[in-house]
């Protein structure tokens, strides 16, 4: 027990002495979170940049009253509107998507006269209900005048000549926000078009604020990252210490002691195990202090993050103790660690991945940890984690048994 | 195996695929004596103390460590726990203080005792708090002769103690060699510097290609092969064969340089003077026989200070 303790002790100060493990294992991830949490984190409202070409301006180049009205509405909405000269064509720098609004020339006359247009249809069909619910009360007389000056109204009508206008959207078809945004210019046209006609809403949205929170970007980071470098810890980490002891001969010399290769294991957990919890308070501490997730890790947390530790220390002990060769056993761990990072979806949600990619993630056993850690740390939902803790439990135990039997202490 | 016997080899092979390291090799070392390896890289020396330090597993043959067979798990239980063993390239934990690596051993070892007597013997407690990466190659060799120490082992199995080590270090070394065995410890001893071999060993094995070329004392082994002196001399091919054409065994001539081993004084003039009747002026050097001359004619090469045969 003692010797399990020092060793324990030592491997631990070994790590927290090295600026490169420290850095890698605990700010590393914290830096990962602030920068992360920050870029798509923040609860602000997404503002779309939007150029607009008014074509509809006076021979002095000064836009229409009612044109510079529309493009008022646009700006005061999700958009950000940047105004374009007629001959002026945007240049793409950077990799917001390029969305170009035509207004042609002619939309203030047009629009009067589709409005003029309208409100005759609806004068004339108001009067024809009248006429048609008010029965016997009005008089053949009054009648042949209503129909007279309905008919007069027509003639007028067919004598203004109006086009629907034509507002062009201009945009890339590989840009997703496209149309739900040409569904946006297309309401906010008719809402102006409903003020010409002095019409008011006959239909209202109501936004009720729930109580529950919704989950933000940084929820979803800090539980994936803290699995992710509590795996890269594991195989990374580990795979270089049993590497670097062995080099070093320090393997060899410990096995000629009376120490078994169960506590020289036992130990590299244990040390790993420290780490874990040191990585989670940082995280959970910089997560509080930063953005506010006050999420506290109940039993059933702390038990997956220890599955989660001894699956990959074991995993750092197996790839530490096949391969001879310190580059080799880096090289094995970096290509093991990388691909377990990126494509579990421990980064980013998984449902911003295309299908295919979704389905390896489903494939990497990273993604059932940070799942599990997600759904008891920062969901609340500890039933949802009970198929994915299986999973890392079945893995565990299956990489901690080829560690303990293909780690060697004798015949190196 | 008798109680003064340390170590008992008996007929050990080691064999990796096709290659054998260790073939039919069997030696004894006493207890209480300083016992060295010798031979060049790749000879099978670690594979040897490595079986003994119960590290590797023969192919087959046998053998006992302090009356404990290398067989026998509990044997290997016991072995582990009066053996002390110093890897060879080895090197202590960068980001450890001298005191802690020396207490990672000791409490592997289950060692209960303090550390600081042997840590002051070798001259490491003032530094104890020092980082092993901090050291220097010679002060870095002390901590693992500490490392190899600590429990009070009562046999130790340092193995190429001073490669790679500047000539004060290595002469530091020594001396704490020779302090274990005043101090009644049994050292087996890896290297392939004859001079250390010679200065530090009360026997050595010679071991070439995983056999034992030549087993015994030391000052037995250069009587047994004729003592004297050994002479090298400089000198043109035409001149080396008069000298053999004057009755001289050379045991050696590459490039231009010979040896030949004469028994005393006399023989020496006698040789001068053959020399200098046909006109010799080059240079000679006159040594009293050694391993290393018993190892040049044993073997035909000599080792180099890199350990390879040359």
């Amino acid at each position: 027990m003692r010797a399990l303790t020092t060793l324990v002790n030592m491997l631990f100060r070994s790590w927290h002495r090295s600026w490169t493990a420290v850095f890698f294992g605990i700010l590393f991830p914290v830096m990962l979170l602030l920068v992360f949490g920050s870029i798509f984190g923040a609860p602000s409202t997404p503002n779309y940049s939007l150029y607009v070409r008014n074509l509809d301006i006076n021979e002095h180049g000064k836009a229409s009253q009612l044109s510079a009205a529309f493009v008022e509405i646009l700006n005061n909405s999700v958009f950000e509107v940047i105004l374009l000269s007629p001959d002026e064509t945007p240049r793409q720098t950077a990799f917001a998507p390029l969305r170009i609004l035509t207004i042609p020339k002619g939309f203030t006359s047009q629009l009067i006269n589709r409005t003029i247009q309208t409100r005759i249809d609806i004068m004339i069909d108001t009067s024809l209900r009248f006429v048609e619910m008010s029965g016997g009360e009005i008089g053949p007389e009054e009648r042949e005048n209503i129909t007279r000056g309905l008919s007069r109204l027509r003639a007028f009508r067919e004598s203004i000549a109006a086009e629907n206008v034509k507002l062009v959207l201009e945009g890339s078809p590989d840009d997703p926000t496209l149309q739900p945004l040409a569904g946006v210019i297309h309401t906010l046209a008719s809402r102006f078009e409903m003020a010409l006609l002095n019409a008011t809403n006959s239909i209202d949205l109501e936004t009720v604020t729930t109580v529950k929170r919704q989950l933000r970007a940084v929820d979803y980071y800090l539980p994936g990252y803290i699995a992710a470098f509590v795996m890269t810890n594991g195989v990374i980490g580990v795979s270089g210490v049993v590497s670097d002891f062995r080099r070093r001969g320090l393997v060899k010399l410990l096995a000629t002691t009376p120490l078994s290769k169960t506590t020289w294991i036992t130990a590299l957990i244990i040390s790993q195990t420290l780490v874990s919890m040191i990585l989670l308070t940082v995280m959970l501490a910089m997560g509080w202090i930063v953005f506010r997730i006050s999420a506290l890790p109940d039993l059933y947390s702390l038990i997956i993050i220890l599955v989660g530790t001894v699956s990959y220390t074991s995993l750092g002990v197996l790839i530490g103790s096949v391969l001879k060769e310190p580059g080799a056993v880096s090289a094995l761990s970096n290509a093991v660690a990388f691909p377990l990072m990126f494509l579990s979806g421990a980064f980013w949600p998984l449902e911003i991945m295309p299908e295919l990619m979704q389905q390896i993630a489903r494939l990497t056993p990273l993604y059932y940890f940070h799942t599990a850690l997600r759904q008891t740390l920062i969901a609340g939902l500890p039933s949802e984690a009970i198929i994915p803790s299986a999973v890392m439990a079945t893995m565990t135990v299956v990489v901690f048994s080829l560690a303990y039997y293909i780690s060697k202490w004798k015949d190196f | 195996m008798t109680i003064l016997e340390a170590v008992v080899v008996d007929k050990i092979t080691k064999i990796y695929g096709a290659l054998v390291a260790l073939d039919n090799v069997s030696l004894r070392v006493r207890k209480g004596e300083v016992f060295s390896l010798l031979g060049p890289n790749g000879a099978g020396k670690t594979t040897l103390v490595e079986i003994l330090e119960c590290l590797r597993t023969p192919t087959s043959g046998e053998a006992y460590v302090m009356g404990h067979s290398i067989r026998d798990p509990a044997g290997v239980k016991r072995i582990k726990e009066v053996i002390g063993v110093l890897p060879q390239d080895f090197n202590a934990v960068d980001e450890l203080t001298v005191l802690e690596n020396i207490t990672l051993v000791a409490s592997a070892k289950h060692v209960k005792s303090d550390v600081r007597p042997i840590m002051e013997e070798l001259g490491l407690w003032e530094v104890r708090k020092r980082l092993f990466s901090k050291l220097s190659g010679g002060m870095k060799r002390r901590v693992g002769i500490a490392m190899a120490l600590v429990g009070d082992p009562e046999l130790v199995f340092l193995d190429e103690p001073t490669t790679g080590l500047d000539p004060q270090a290595r002469r530091e070394t020594w001396r704490f060699i020779r302090n274990l065995r005043r101090g009644g410890k049994t050292v087996v001893l890896t290297t392939h510097y004859m001079e250390e071999a010679e200065r530090l060993s009360d026997r050595v094995a010679f071991i070439v290609k995983g056999r034992i070329a030549l087993e015994g004392g030391v000052t037995e082994l250069v009587s047994r092969f004729g003592g004297g002196y050994v002479v090298t001399i400089e000198a043109d091919d035409e001149m080396l064969l008069r000298v053999s054409e004057g009755g001289y065994a050379i045991e050696k001539q590459s490039a231009g340089r010979a040896q030949v081993r004469i028994g005393g004084w006399a023989e020496m003039v006698k040789l001068y003077t053959l020399l200098q009747s046909h006109g010799f002026d080059g240079v000679i050097e006159v040594k009293p026989a050694s391993l290393e001359s018993i190892f040049l004619s044993l073997v035909g090469a000599r080792i180099s200070e890199t350990g390879d045969l040359v």
